[in-house]
C-alpha cells in the first residue's frame, strides 16, 4: 500500500500507509536488483547490518528518495522507529528529534484566527510548509495531513517524548473535519481520497493522545464495516478488491476504537460486528508456498504484508496458526547483505520494506527485536508510553 | 512542452523575473535528503509561484514539471487545480496532460485523485473516456488498485455499465487468476442498475464460476468467488447441489489440487450439510491410512496433508467441529 503507509501508501506509498502494493510501489527502491544471481540468503537476522543501514540512512538519505520528499516525516518514521526496534534508540539525539518533528506542526497564528475546516495536524515535509506573510498568517498554505501527524505522533512517542505537551485538542477538534458523512477521512482539509488508510490514522492519532473527541467512532465503524468483501479481507474503500494493507487499517481501527477484543475467535463469532472466521481463512490463505504473504489472492509474496497480515492474525489471536518457519525462511530470502529487506527477494533494500520487515520478525519473537504492539505498528514500549 | 526543459530555470529568461525560495530546513535538520540539483532549483521556484500565489500560464507549465520529478507531493497538485480554476483551462486538455504523467508512474493517489476532479467537472460526457483510460491502465497492469477504484468510481458516478461484465469476462480469459477481475465481476453483478442484483444474478453466475472452477480446480479466486455468490444466504449455500457436486467432481480427479474443494466441503459441513454417501466415498479415496473417523475431521486431516503450510489451521479447524457437522 503505497499508503499506512500512511504513510501509508502500500503501493508505494504507505503510510504505511500507505501500499499495498499501492503503497508498496511508492516506497520502493528504485532500482530493480542486483545483476547476476542474489547472494545466498543468510540464516540469521543480521541485526549489526540492520543498524549500520539505519544509522546510514539517518544521516543523509540517497536522492532516489527525492520524489518521496512529501513523506519525510514518514520517512523518519520508518529510521527512527527501526533503530527502536533494534534496541538502539539511543543512536538519536531525542531532544533534536522531539524539536524537529514540533516543528512540522501547523498553528494558528492565534486562537481567535482558527479557520472553519482547516486541520491542524503535522506537515509531511518542509516543502509544504512555508513561511508566515506579512498579515502573520501562514494558514492559506497549511496543507498538515492526516498520515504525517500519525507519522509525528509515533516518532515522539518512540523516542519518549511526553505527548500530553501537544495540543490535542486544537489538532483533534479540526480533525474531525476532515471526516465524511460516510465515516471515512479525507487525509488533508483541501480534498483528497478518502479511503481505510485515512481512518486507521485517525484512529491511531485518538488512541495516541488518549481522547476521542476527533472522530465518530460509530460512523468511523461503519464505513470499516462496508469494507468487508465477500472474500473476507478488506479492501480500501467499498467494493475495492480485498487488500493487506486495507485489512491491517481496518481491524486494527476496530481494536483501537475498541469495537473487537483480543481474541475474536474464541468467542461467539456471531456476536462479531464482522465475520471473524472468513476473515481468519482469508489471511492465512495470503500465506503462499514460499513462506511469504502475498497481499491479494494471487499476487507474488512481499515483505511488507507479513507485517500487514501478520499483525491482523495476532489482532484476530490467529497468529499461532502461521507456519513461522517458511515465514522467517521467505523474510530472510528478502534481508538485504547492506542491511535493510528488500520487496521481493533478491532485490536491493528500501526503508519502507526494511521497517516492515523489522516489525514482521518481531511478530516472529526474534529475540534481539523490541516486542510489538500490532494496532500502532509501533515498538511496544513506545506505545505504552514507558 | 513548449519550453526545453534541459535547461536550468535560472537561465530561462521567462523565470528571470523571480526569485527562488529556497527551503528553510531550520536549525538541526534529522533525515536530510540528498535532493540533485534539478529537484532542489525546480522546488525552489514551485516554492515562489505558490507562495506569491501567481495563477498564471507559465505557473500551470512549472507545476507540471515540478509533478514529473515530484508526482507525490499533494500541495502541488492543489496548486494546479487553483491555477486551472483561475484560467479557466481547456480541461480536456488537462486529462491528456494526466494520462501523460500516468506513463511515467500511475501508482500514485494524488495523479488519481486529481483525475476524479477534473472527470467530475466535465461530468457522465466524459464516462467513456474515464472507461477507456483505466482499459488502457489495465492493459498494462491488470492488478492496478487505483485502476480499479477510479473504474468503480466512474461507473458508479458517470454510468457506462452497459459492457462491464463483458469486460471482466475477457479479463478472466485472458487470466483467469485475476482476482482484481472476479472481485469487479462481483461489484457489478452486486452493483449496476442494469442487472437484478445478487440473487437474480446467481444461477447464471454459479454455472459460469462452476466452468472456470473445472478448468483450474487450483484457483483460489473462483473458489471464493462462489461461495461469495451466497453471501448472507447460508440456506441455499448448503441447499444448493451446485456447491456440493462441484466439490465431488473435483475430488474425483488425480491429476488436480484437492485443496479448494477439501476446504469448501469443510465449510458446506461446518455450515448444517448432511453428508451422503457420495461425499463420503470421494473423501475416503483419498485418504491414506488416515482412521476413519467422520467426515469434516477426515477432511481436516487430508487438507493438513495435500495444504502443508496451512497444516495448524486445518487441525485448529478440526478442534473446532461441532457435533453438528458431523
Amino acid at each position: 500500500m503505497s499508503e499506512t503507509a500512511v504513510s501509508i501508501d502500500w503501493d508505494r506509498s504507505k503510510s504505511e500507509d500507505e501500499d499495498d502494493d499501492e503503497e508498496e510501489e511508492e516506497y520502493s527502491s528504485p532500482v530493480q536488483s542486483f545483476p547476476g544471481p542474489p547472494p545466498p540468503p543468510s540464516a540469521n537476522f543480521e541485526k549489526d547490518r540492520h543498524l549500520v543501514y539505519l544509522e546510514m540512512m539517518y544521516e543523509l538519505l540517497p536522492y532516489h528518495y527525492q520524489s518521496q520528499e512529501i513523506n519525510r516525516l514518514t520517512l523518519a518514521h520508518f529510521i527512527i522507529s527501526g533503530l527502536h526496534f533494534l534496541g538502539a534508540r539511543d543512536r538519536v539525539d531525542k531532544d533534536v528529534v522531539a524539536k524537529w518533528v514540533l516543528s512540522f506542526q501547523a498553528l494558528p497564528s492565534n486562537r481567535v484566527s482558527l479557520k472553519d475546516g482547516e486541520f491542524y495536524g503535522f506537515f509531511g515535509s518542509r516543502s509544504s510548509q512555508f513561511p508566515i506573510d506579512e498579515n502573520g498568517d501562514c494558514l492559506t498554505h497549511n496543507s498538515s495531513h492526516l498520515a504525517s501527524t500519525y507519522c509525528a505522533l509515533a516518532i515522539l512517542k518512540v523516542t519518549g517524548h511526553d505527548l500530553s505537551t501537544i495540543d490535542s485538542e486544537l489538532l483533534l477538534l479540526s480533525m474531525k473535519n476532515l471526516q465524511q458523512d460516510d465515516g471515512s477521512f479525507m487525509p488533508i482539509h483541501i480534498g483528497g481520497e478518502t479511503d481505510l488508510r485515512f481512518v486507521y490514522c485517525a484512529a491511531a492519532i485518538c488512541y495516541m493522545l488518549d481522547n476521542w473527541s476527533g472522530m465518530d467512532k460509530e460512523k468511523a465503524k461503519n464505513y470499516i464495516l462496508n469494507c468487508q468483501s465477500y472474500d473476507g479481507g478488506f479492501g480500501l474503500i467499498p467494493g475495492s478488491e480485498s487488500h493487506g494493507g486495507a485489512t491491517y487499517c481496518a481491524i486494527a481501527s476496530l481494536r483501537l476504537m475498541g469495537f473487537i477484543g483480543v481474541d475474536l475467535l474464541s468467542n461467539d463469532s456471531s456476536s462479531s460486528v464482522i465475520n471473524p472466521s472468513l476473515l481468519l481463512n482469508w489471511c492465512l490463505q495470503r500465506q503462499a508456498n514460499d513462506g511469504g504473504f502475498q497481499g491479494r489472492t494471487n499476487k507474488p509474496s512481499d515483505t511488507c504484508y507479513a507485517f500487514w497480515i501478520g499483525a491482523v492474525l495476532k489482532l484476530i489471536g490467529g497468529d499461532a496458526l502461521i507456519d513461522k518457519i517458511a515465514l522467517r525462511k521467505f523474510l530472510l530470502s528478502c534481508q538485504s547483505k547492506y542491511g535493510g529487506f528488500s520487496k521481493f527477494p533478491g532485490q536491493l533494500p528500501d526503508l519502507y520494506h526494511s521497517y516492515y520487515g523489522y516489525t514482521a520478525f518481531s511478530l516472529l519473537e526474534e529475540q534481539s527485536l523490541s516486542p510489538l504492539c500490532p494496532e500502532l505498528g509501533l515498538p511496544l514500549l513506545a506505545a505504552s508510553g514507558i | 512542452m513548449d519550453f526545453d526543459e534541459t535547461v536550468p530555470l535560472s537561465q530561462r529568461p521567462e523565470w528571470s523575473d523571480v526569485v527562488p525560495l529556497t527551503q528553510d530546513d531550520g536549525p538541526n535538520p534529522v533525515v536530510l535528503i540528498a535532493y540533485n540539483d534539478k529537484f532542489r532549483e525546480t522546488m525552489d521556484y514551485f516554492r515562489a509561484i505558490y507562495f506569491s500565489d501567481e495563477r498564471s500560464p507559465r505557473a500551470l507549465r512549472l507545476t507540471e514539471e515540478t509533478l514529473r520529478l515530484n508526482s507525490g507531493n499533494y500541495t502541488v497538485w492543489h496548486f494546479r487545480r487553483l491555477v486551472l480554476e483561475a484560467l479557466n483551462h481547456d480541461l480536456y486538455q488537462e486529462l491528456e496532460f494526466i494520462e501523460r504523467i500516468a506513463e511515467d508512474n500511475s501508482k500514485n493517489y494524488q495523479l488519481w485523485h486529481h483525475r476524479r476532479w477534473v472527470a467530475e467537472k466535465l461530468g457522465p460526457e466524459v464516462a467513456g473516456r474515464e472507461l477507456d483510460c483505466t482499459r488502457r491502465v489495465l492493459s498494462l497492469d491488470a492488478k492496478h488498485y487505483h485502476a480499479w477504484s477510479h473504474r468503480q468510481w466512474a461507473l458508479r458516478a458517470l454510468g457506462g455499465w452497459e459492457d462491464e461484465l463483458d469486460y471482466c469476462h475477457k479479463l478472466l480469459e485472458a487470466d483467469v487468476f485475476n482476482n482484481s477481475a472476479w472481485n469487479q465481476r462481483y461489484y457489478v453483478i452486486t452493483q449496476s442498475p442494469l442487472l437484478g442484483g445478487l440473487e437474480a444474478m446467481r444461477e447464471s453466475e454459479v454455472s459460469y464460476t462452476i466452468k472456470a472452477i473445472l478448468a483450474n480446480p487450483a484457483n483460489e479466486s473462483s473458489w471464493r468467488y462462489l461461495k461469495g455468490l451466497y453471501k448472507d444466504d447460508k440456506e441455499t449455500w448448503i441447499s444448493d447441489p451446485s456447491v456440493s457436486s462441484v466439490c465431488m467432481n473435483v475430488l474425483s480427479r488425480t491429476d488436480c489440487f484437492h485443496g479448494f474443494a477439501l476446504s469448501t466441503l469443510l465449510d458446506l459441513l461446518c455450515d448444517g450439510l448432511r453428508p451422503t454417501n457420495e461425499h463420503r466415498d470421494s473423501v475416503r479415496a483419498l485418504a491414506n491410512d488416515e482412521p476413519d473417523t467422520n467426515l469434516a475431521n477426515l477432511v481436516c486431516t487430508i487438507l493438513s496433508r495435500v495444504d502443508p503450510i496451512r497444516a495448524n489451521y486445518w487441525a485448529w479447524r478440526k478442534s473446532k467441529i461441532t457435533v453438528a457437522a458431523m
